[in-house]
């Protein structure tokens, strides 16, 4: 065999390899990314609450933090973005539009990546209760009371509701590759009021 | 790769110098093709984005300003906008447009609503009506400043009370005062617009939607909105749920996207008979009642007010009229519009001179989706169709911006790939830093070279705030360059393009889909490439005219001249002087045969109030002149401008409790479909009355009776929350990724085997 018969056999694995890395590359970014931006928005929003006025977490940055979350039994925390545009669940969870602040009456839905922020959702368990701090620092307690799976433009989120309540949103099934119509809703209601 | 490259090395060893040579250039070989399968990675992450309609259209804040806001005190409760009725009227060259919304108060204390909507920015509006419960408002137009006093005086009486005011000249906002628990808000405005002329093609858009606009410095105006008083700025107990209306830094409160079903019907009267009529992006029913008449409505009922409604109609003759004339009598004075296509005159022999075009390109975080997708279509179509005698240029802006070449080069083939791939490269994030861009596309380098024609071709959503600024740049620096708008995406700012495109002396295109960037590029470059028609000029023979606009713009090819003219008497004719690329033309229209049109005195005023404010930004007249002039034309003519408001306070009586209202007293009418009982409740009928008018408007009926319920009770379906895409592609691409190195492992491992060292 001579040795530049090597040469295509050498190119397709090389080429296969480069392919691989950069894809792996490019699924490791998203996760960094939603970790990094994690800090930033940490900072971000402690100063939000010390100054009272929404504080962008980067220049050029088209969110801003608006809440954050916690579920103490868990240790699981993430600041909560305004809006929920694809680029704003890159970095963090969203405030789902047209839907009350945290504490008010009617529902407070947030929503987030299942592969990122809202990894911890699965763990939640009925009872659990998750605290929301909103930006003007007042934090509510709520108890996890329900959870259901439904289609994304079925949610049968009623934001009229009478009661204060709150949804948190995610892809479901939690382990699938690919993403689909359904989303799994943890639902919540106010047991202690702002503090 | 650094392992493969050491179980490589030893083979590799042995090989001849030239070998070697070999080697390295298929390595480089093997790193292009990667490279570019990364950029076809790239380009299929943005596709993937743009699968997501909802986050197209859900953004920061824009919900939460475009819904109702009630006010209490002790903070604010968001009301469900439950439905808006569009009624459009055509009758020629003109579009009366009445929309009707419809809210409803759900708490249990007296509320204060407001909201803000966006309109046509050609739109004049003038008139305001209310049902707050069952009182009906008659809104009168009053000072800026004098309508909100009177409003915040009835406001404190406990009276009702609303207020129409402008923020921007296609934002506007409604305030509505003391609605009772439980009380429906019923509000209609309606507005007078001309009919948009293209070539062959007539158009009316009906903007359903404003994007977010984002800010890069405090705007004033959105701290003027709030700090006037009425409570807005004060409110301390919980500042959150508006903050983002009264915190400049963060987004204009001029933003509105909510979801609400929308009702659409037009009624067509074009004066000609019709041939094509066509919705460009919402399904429609179409009923010919005659030739000239269409009623135009939407196929499945409501649709979520999502993307801007646009529909078109042509002539069923194979051409256009080419001049229109209308004239309408109001006071002592007659009002007259006038539409004149130049014809488009080929240039016989004579070459076009060679043009220098400046592509910019915004790819801003608002761009995101699929209006990145249209914008650098719309742009790779633009470089495919330069000429090689042409220059260009390609500039993009976030809040940062690049300039592809450091001045204009030839469009040859390499400049135009290398324009290409940077194009095709570009992701949509940041921020909108408009003004940069227009500056470094105005720098003109080669001023003395008049052999060529320099046009700035802008592709932006416009979705910004210092609106002001982008228009001062483009008056101070524009020289001998023409600029080209193209609203790029469902909800462009079409008050900023259109304006933006006056002051460079170019035009407007708006691609509202992926579909029509083809068809809009094609007219764009029929303009870019064809001489307008310039030095225009109209003269009345006998009648005394104040003609708008005063200074005639240039028109491009297919585009209509469209003039208002106020006159003393309707006599003798008009004349229009301009050259056609170097020939001159004129046309002369006998006044008295012109036809009787609708509301001319209104586009007339709303058409002079745009002058002034172009006189404004321009500097040709000072502020006080110019607001002095607005403010005499809008009283008179009853317009709501910058420093107009429409004000209602409780005029009509408010009924004796108990006595039931008839439909037939209230002045203003019902949307088809909303049943009057339904909504109110009151009259002791069956509710099962066969006065449900569209069984099939399934989203309206179902709201309508929820109206009824007197305490808020759960809403059935149609209000539910739509949840985001929450799913990424990380995990995908990092298996797909570990699977593609073990292949390429086990490869390099069977080759091995093979090789007989």
């Amino acid at each position: 065999m001579t040795k530049a018969n090597n040469m295509p056999r050498l190119i397709t694995p090389l080429v296969l390899a480069l392919l691989g890395l950069i894809l792996f590359g490019q699924g490791t970014y998203i996760h960094a990314k939603a970790l990094l931006a994690q800090v930033l928005l940490e900072r971000a929003f402690a100063r939000t609450i010390a100054t009272g006025h929404p504080v962008k977490p980067w220049s050029w940055a088209d969110t801003w933090p608006v809440a954050k979350i916690e579920v103490e039994r868990l240790h699981a925390s993430t600041i909560v973005l305004a809006g929920s545009s694809g680029q704003a669940l890159a970095f963090g969870p969203g405030h789902v539009e047209q839907t009350v602040d945290a504490g008010e009456r009617g529902v407070a839905v947030y929503s987030a990546h299942r592969d990122t922020h809202f990894r911890f959702l699965k763990d939640v368990a009925i009872g659990d209760e998750i605290d929301v701090t909103r930006s003007d620092g007042k934090t509510f307690r709520y108890r996890a009371d329900g959870s259901s799976i439904v289609r994304f433009d079925q949610s049968g989120i009623d934001p009229l509701t009478d009661r204060h309540e709150l949804v948190l949103s995610t892809c479901w099934p939690f382990d699938a590759l690919t993403s689909g119509p359904e989303r799994y809703l943890l639902h919540a209601t106010l047991i202690e009021p702002g503090s | 790769m650094t392992i493969y490259d050491a179980c490589e090395s030893s083979p590799r060893i042995r090989l001849s110098r030239r070998m070697r040579i070999a080697v390295f250039f298929l390595v480089e070989g093997v790193l292009a093709l990667v490279i570019g399968f990364a950029a076809l990675f790239l380009s299929f992450d943005s596709a993937w984005s743009a699968e997501q309609p909802q986050h197209a259209v859900l953004r920061p804040s824009e919900a939460r300003s475009g819904s109702l806001r009630l006010k209490t005190d002790d903070g604010y409760a968001d009301a469900t906008r439950l439905g808006i009725d569009v009624d459009l009227t055509v009758s020629g060259p003109t579009v009366r447009a009445r929309v009707t919304q419809i809210f409803r108060n759900p708490t249990k204390e007296w509320m204060e609503a407001t909201y803000v909507y966006p309109l046509p920015a050609g739109g004049a509006v003038d008139t305001l009506k209310m049902v707050v419960g069952n009182r009906v408002v008659v809104g009168d137009i009053k000072e800026k400043q004098q309508a909100r006093a009177i409003y915040e005086q009835a406001r404190q009486n406990g009276q009702k009370a609303a207020l129409t005011e402008q923020e921007r000249p296609n934002i506007f906002t409604n305030s509505v005062a003391n609605i009772g628990p439980g009380e429906t808000v019923l509000v209609q405005i309606e507005y007078q617009e001309p009919v948009q002329q293209n070539g062959n093609e007539f158009s009316l858009r009906v903007p359903m939607v404003v994007g977010p606009r984002y800010n890069p410095k405090p705007v004033v105006q959105s701290v003027d909105l709030r700090a006037d008083g009425n409570g807005w700025g004060a409110a301390n107990t919980d500042p959150v749920p508006d903050r983002d209306r009264i915190t400049p830094e963060v987004l204009d409160p001029a933003t509105n996207a909510p979801i609400n079903p929308t009702n659409i019907t037009v009624r067509l009267n074009a004066g000609f008979p019709l041939g094509e009529v066509k919705s460009h992006h919402h399904q429609v029913k179409i009923e010919s009642p005659d030739s000239a008449t269409r009623v135009i409505k939407l196929a499945e009922g409501p649709v979520p007010a999502d993307s801007d409604f646009e529909l078109s109609w042509k002539p069923a003759a194979e051409k256009a009229p080419s001049v229109g004339l209308f004239r309408e009598h109001v006071g002592n004075s007659d009002y007259l519009l006038a539409f004149v296509t130049p014809p488009s005159v080929e240039q016989a022999q004579q070459k076009p001179l060679p043009r220098e075009v400046i592509f910019v390109i915004d790819n801003s975080g608002s761009m995101g989706g699929t209006s990145i997708i249209q914008a650098k279509a719309s742009l790779m179509y633009a470089l495919g169709r330069l000429q090689p005698a042409d220059r260009f240029n390609v500039i993009r802006f976030d809040d940062t911006m690049d300039v592809l070449f450091p001045a204009p080069v030839a469009a040859n083939s390499g400049n135009i790939g290398t324009a290409t791939s940077f194009v095709g490269a570009l992701q949509a994030r940041g921020g909108t830093e408009m003004v940069p861009a227009m500056r470094a596309a105005l720098s003109d380098t080669n001023r003395d070279d008049a052999s060529y024609v320099r046009q700035v071709v802008f592709l932006t959503d416009g979705a910004i705030g210092n609106e002001q600024q982008l228009f001062e740049t483009i008056s101070a620096l524009r020289g001998r360059s023409r600029v080209f708008m193209v609203g790029i995406g469902s909800a462009p700012n079409t008050y900023l393009m259109t304006r933006a495109a006056e002051l460079g002396r170019g035009t407007f295109t708006h691609i509202g889909s992926v579909e029509q960037v083809d068809e809009r590029m094609r007219d764009l470059f029929a303009k870019l490439e064809n001489p307008a028609v310039t030095g225009l000029s109209a003269k009345f023979s006998e009648a005394t005219a104040d003609l708008t606009p005063s200074a005639l713009p240039d028109v491009y090819r297919d585009e209509p001249l469209v003039l208002a003219a106020k006159l003393d008497k309707l006599a003798g004719s008009v004349e229009i002087k301009g050259r056609i690329g170097d020939r001159p033309w004129s046309v002369t229209l006998p006044l008295a045969n012109a036809a009787e049109g609708k509301g001319l005195s209104k586009l007339w005023a709303r058409r002079k109030i745009a002058d002034a404010e172009v006189a404004r930004t321009t500097r040709q007249a000072s502020p006080e002149d110019a607001d002095k002039t607005i403010l005499a034309l809008a009283l008179e003519h009853q317009l709501v401008t910058r420093l107009t408001s429409l004000v209602a306070v409780d005029k009509t009586p408010s009924r004796p409790a108990g006595e039931p209202l008839k439909l037939a007293e209230l002045p203003i009418n019902l949307p088809a479909g909303w049943d009057f009982a339904k909504v109110f409740g009151e009259r002791p009928q069956q509710p099962a009355a066969p006065t449900e008018r569209r069984a099939e408007a399934g989203d309206g009926k179902l709201q309508v009776a929820a109206l009824k319920r007197p305490v808020p009770v759960a809403t059935p379906s149609p209000g539910t929350v739509q949840l985001p895409k929450t799913a990424t592609d990380a995990e995908l691409k990092m298996i797909a990724g570990m699977i593609l190195l073990a292949i390429s492992l086990l490869l390099l491992v069977f080759n091995r085997r093979q090789m007989p060292n």
